[in-house]
């Protein structure tokens, strides 16, 4: 146990309302077509996030931490602010996705959401960071609804895996930009700082770093298995059903019910329910973190209220803006919001990710840790396709006529 | 007072007038002068970075500078590891606050400027850590200095001053190289050094401890969570952690040596002294949580015979750390614990007194391989301040004291 966590609870967070949303609209559109996708997905996925994992524990220190040391003050503070801006607009769809979960089973959003809000604040709080660690692998067990959900569906297993492994494209827009849509999802710059960060405090040494690559590796695995039973379940019923138009994660829940049974669609729900909350919870805490330590703010879970003051006010304050705009804005004024945090996401992954790169190369911070240049090809051209797809997701954005979905 | 803010890329002109380049960054040269500015590091336009020593800058304000000399007697700067770069090695970098005990990161330096002999030189006052001081960051170079000083000047500022800012520089021979010292830094109490070390990183860490004497060293290191300890102690060399594991208490050495894997602990221990590698081993046999594992080997033994005189004898010659003695311990012939004599009784008593008549009644004591959690009741239910600890013949083997049940029951809430 000593370095399991951080990988596996980055990744699994990945799916949360949005790429649960994004998945099920792709097996519902497009049925088994797009999973081939999951597999340069996973690997793209693993890159990165061994990269960050191996930085926080060879220097012992924050991506953050390194950003502020190497590219001083102002561009901290101008990637601080845009992620701030970003993971807001993702915590509001994290507690829209729970709201969306719950309403499934016919449970009002303004208790449902108030109370997710108040025990996602009480547990980081309250908590250390062992034992809201424990908490967190505990939720990466729940995402095993979807497995079920998905069996539950009698999803045609060949046509599948058929899917899975033969690469297959279309060129007419729309699936392109789901395809695009799909990869976006997967690599978010949130991500990076919060594996970093808490492979920091979990403090990893060098020599069991051998293990925490494989925390890493097993995370993003299983996350995108995860993807592949949500694909497939919306494949297996929404798809061939013929009747596939998804517009929030429940939608999904909803028209499973009718086509694979109740217990499928609640489990979908209870999916849902588990990722939001546990998404609402990492996505402020992460963004605490990072902000806090690339200030020079005292911060990290295991410090006290008065000890870190500036942290838990970053920490609350997100979960309850997040929470009131889902009570007290509609929808559609909502999703201006939510496009908008995708945008700032999209410009801020290329910067990222060059930091990365450049970070992780220094001989000075890395020593024999560095990059090989066989890694540095994959990773740089890894890197250069991410920045493109998610270029253009933010432009298709801007041209939302194209989309057609 | 001038910020390293305002400074940045501050036009430098020469004798005659002559453009020179801006300023790149400031050296400081602790082998001369810890505060003073020797070295201007000026970028001309055709990019090479010029030296100008402290004694040829005539005059320096938030506008530009001049040099005391023409620009064909200027040389280029070689890098030398001996200077201090304010830019490089303190602007964004962490630092320790001595004076509040703790981590913060460095927004701008702060400098003032004097005049020697007919030219200026430039002082550091402190390291600003303070909100003002990002917003300068923030702004420079966007509007006019000042218009900066102006907006930020009705915000507090928060300058450490110089002094007692303690550099973290994980490489120990630029350590040496800039001078870099942690006297100031091992006078706060063990706990507060222990607090900064837990924000820092291990290089950083390595660093750190590296920089205090032993004694202090192994004071702070017992503080810290015992995964720390052990991680930190591995990546030294095994006779640096040998020469700090020996001074810390035999309990705690035992503690973090088998928190460490096998090949390094024995490493340590072969490097200790042979003393105090005994002790620590004779520790080591035992189970974790358990009385045995939980208590020290340092107490002070009499025979049961002795007067008043002999404990205090016996307290004179002790070796260990004095506060943490509460008990003097007696044992009979056969070496069996008989009896447990409180300090203060010794205090009150006269010195031809017997110590077995102000033994406590009932004798209390537990089994080496006795669970904590039954240490922790009868620490609990006599309201001990020290618990001894015997094998199967009621030989003494050590002693629990109450600062080690308060860990295990800190531990377990």
């Amino acid at each position: 146990m000593a370095v399991v966590g951080p990988g596996i609870i980055t990744a699994n967070v990945d799916n949360d309302a949005g790429g649960i949303l994004t998945y099920s609209q792709a097996g519902a559109t497009f049925g088994y077509s797009l999973l081939w996708t999951l597999l340069p997905v996973t690997v793209a996925l693993i890159v990165v996030q061994e990269m960050v994992a191996r930085m926080g524990v060879v220097t012992g220190k924050g991506l953050a931490d390194l950003i502020r040391e190497e590219y001083g003050l102002r561009m901290t503070f101008l990637v601080m602010a845009l992620l701030l801006v970003a993971d807001l607009g993702n915590t509001i769809s994290e507690f829209a996705g729970l709201a969306s979960g719950m309403s499934v089973v016919g449970a009002s959003r303004y208790i449902v959401v108030p109370l997710g809000a108040l025990l996602v604040w009480v547990m980081v709080v309250q908590g250390t960071y062992q034992s809201v660690e424990k908490i967190f692998l505990v939720a990466c067990l729940f995402y095993v609804a979807y497995p079920i959900s998905c069996f539950l569906a009698h999803p045609h297993w060949s046509d599948a895996l058929k899917g899975t492994f033969i690469p297959h494209m279309r060129f007419n827009s729309s699936y392109l930009f789901m395809l695009i849509g799909l990869v976006g999802t997967t690599i978010a710059p949130w991500m990076q700082f919060y594996l970093q960060s808490a492979v920091v405090e979990k403090g990893i040494k060098v020599k069991d770093y051998r293990l925490s690559r494989w925390d890493v590796i097993v995370g993003c695995i299983m996350t995108d298995v995860v993807a592949f039973f949500i694909i497939a379940a919306c494949a297996a019923t929404i798809y061939v059903a013929g009747h596939g138009k998804i517009q929030t994660p429940g939608d999904a829940a909803l028209a499973l019910r009718p086509l694979a049974g109740r217990a499928a669609s609640y489990l979908f729900a209870f999916g849902l329910c588990n990722a939001s909350l546990f998404s609402a919870c990492i996505l402020p805490l992460a963004t605490a973190y990072y902000v806090c330590e690339g200030l020079g703010v005292e911060s990290g879970v295991n410090k006290r209220l008065h000890e870190a003051p500036a942290f838990y006010a970053l920490y609350t304050s997100l979960i309850a803006i997040g929470a009131l705009v889902v009570l007290f804005l509609n929808e559609d004024r909502q999703i201006p919001i939510i496009l908008l945090s995708q945008v700032i996401n999209g410009i801020l992954l290329p910067f990222v990710l060059i930091f990365m790169l450049r970070l992780i190369n220094r001989e000075d911070l890395m020593g024999d840790y560095r990059n090989n240049r066989t890694f540095n090809i994959i990773a740089w051209v890894t890197c250069v396709v991410m920045i493109a797809l998610t270029l253009v997701l933010v432009a298709s954005t801007f041209f939302p006529a194209q989309t057609h979905m | 007072m001038i910020y390293f803010t305002e400074l940045e890329r501050l036009p430098f002109y020469d004798v005659k007038g002559e453009y020179l380049g801006r300023l790149e960054d400031l050296c400081v040269d602790p082998s001369q002068n810890a505060q003073r500015v020797a070295l201007y590091l000026v970028k001309s336009p055709r990019k090479t970075v010029l030296r100008i020593p402290h004694d040829q800058v005539q005059s320096i304000s938030m506008l530009a500078a001049q040099t005391t000399v023409p620009a064909a007697s200027l040389v280029v700067h070689a890098p030398d590891e001996g200077l201090l770069r304010v830019k490089k090695d303190v602007l964004d970098q962490q630092i320790i606050d001595v004076n509040h005990r703790k981590v913060v990161r460095v927004n701008d330096v702060d400098f003032d400027i004097q005049p020697v002999n007919g030219h200026a030189e430039l002082r550091i006052v402190g390291a600003d850590v303070g909100l003002a001081a990002g917003l300068r960051r923030l702004l420079q170079g966007t509007i006019a200095k000042h218009r900066i000083r102006s907006l930020t000047s009705p915000i507090p500022s928060k300058t450490i001053p110089w002094e007692f800012v303690n550099l973290i520089e994980p490489d120990p021979a630029r350590r040496v190289k800039l001078r870099i010292s942690y006297d100031r830094l091992s006078e706060l109490h063990p706990a507060d050094i222990a607090d900064i070390l837990e924000s820092l990183s291990r290089d950083e860490q390595k660093a750190l401890v590296e920089g205090l004497d032993d004694e202090t060293a192994a004071e702070v290191i017992s503080e810290i969570p015992t995964e720390m300890q052990a991680a930190l102690l591995e990546s030294m060399p095994s006779e640096k952690a040998a020469d700090i594991v020996e001074e810390m208490s035999p309990d705690e050495a035992a503690d973090v040596l088998q928190e460490m894997p096998p090949e390094a602990s024995a490493e340590v221990l072969a490097d200790m002294e042979t003393e105090e590698a005994t002790e620590v081993r004779s520790l080591l046999g035992f189970e974790e949580r358990t009385a045995g594992a939980l208590m020290t080997t340092e107490f002070i033994v009499v025979g049961e015979e002795a007067t008043l005189e002999g404990a205090i004898a016996a307290l004179r010659t002790f070796e260990g750390k004095l506060e943490s003695v509460h008990m003097i311990y007696l044992i009979g012939a056969g070496g069996a614990l008989t009896g447990v004599v409180p300090l203060a009784q010794i205090l009150l008593a006269d010195s031809s007194t017997h110590l077995k008549e102000l033994s406590m009644d009932p004798l209390i004591s537990v089994h080496a391989h006795a669970d904590q959690k039954s240490v922790v009741a009868l620490f609990h239910k006599y309201n001990l301040v020290a618990l001894p600890v015997v094998d199967e013949k009621s030989h003494l083997l050590g002693v629990v004291t109450a600062d080690d049940v308060l860990e295990v029951v800190v531990n377990r809430s």
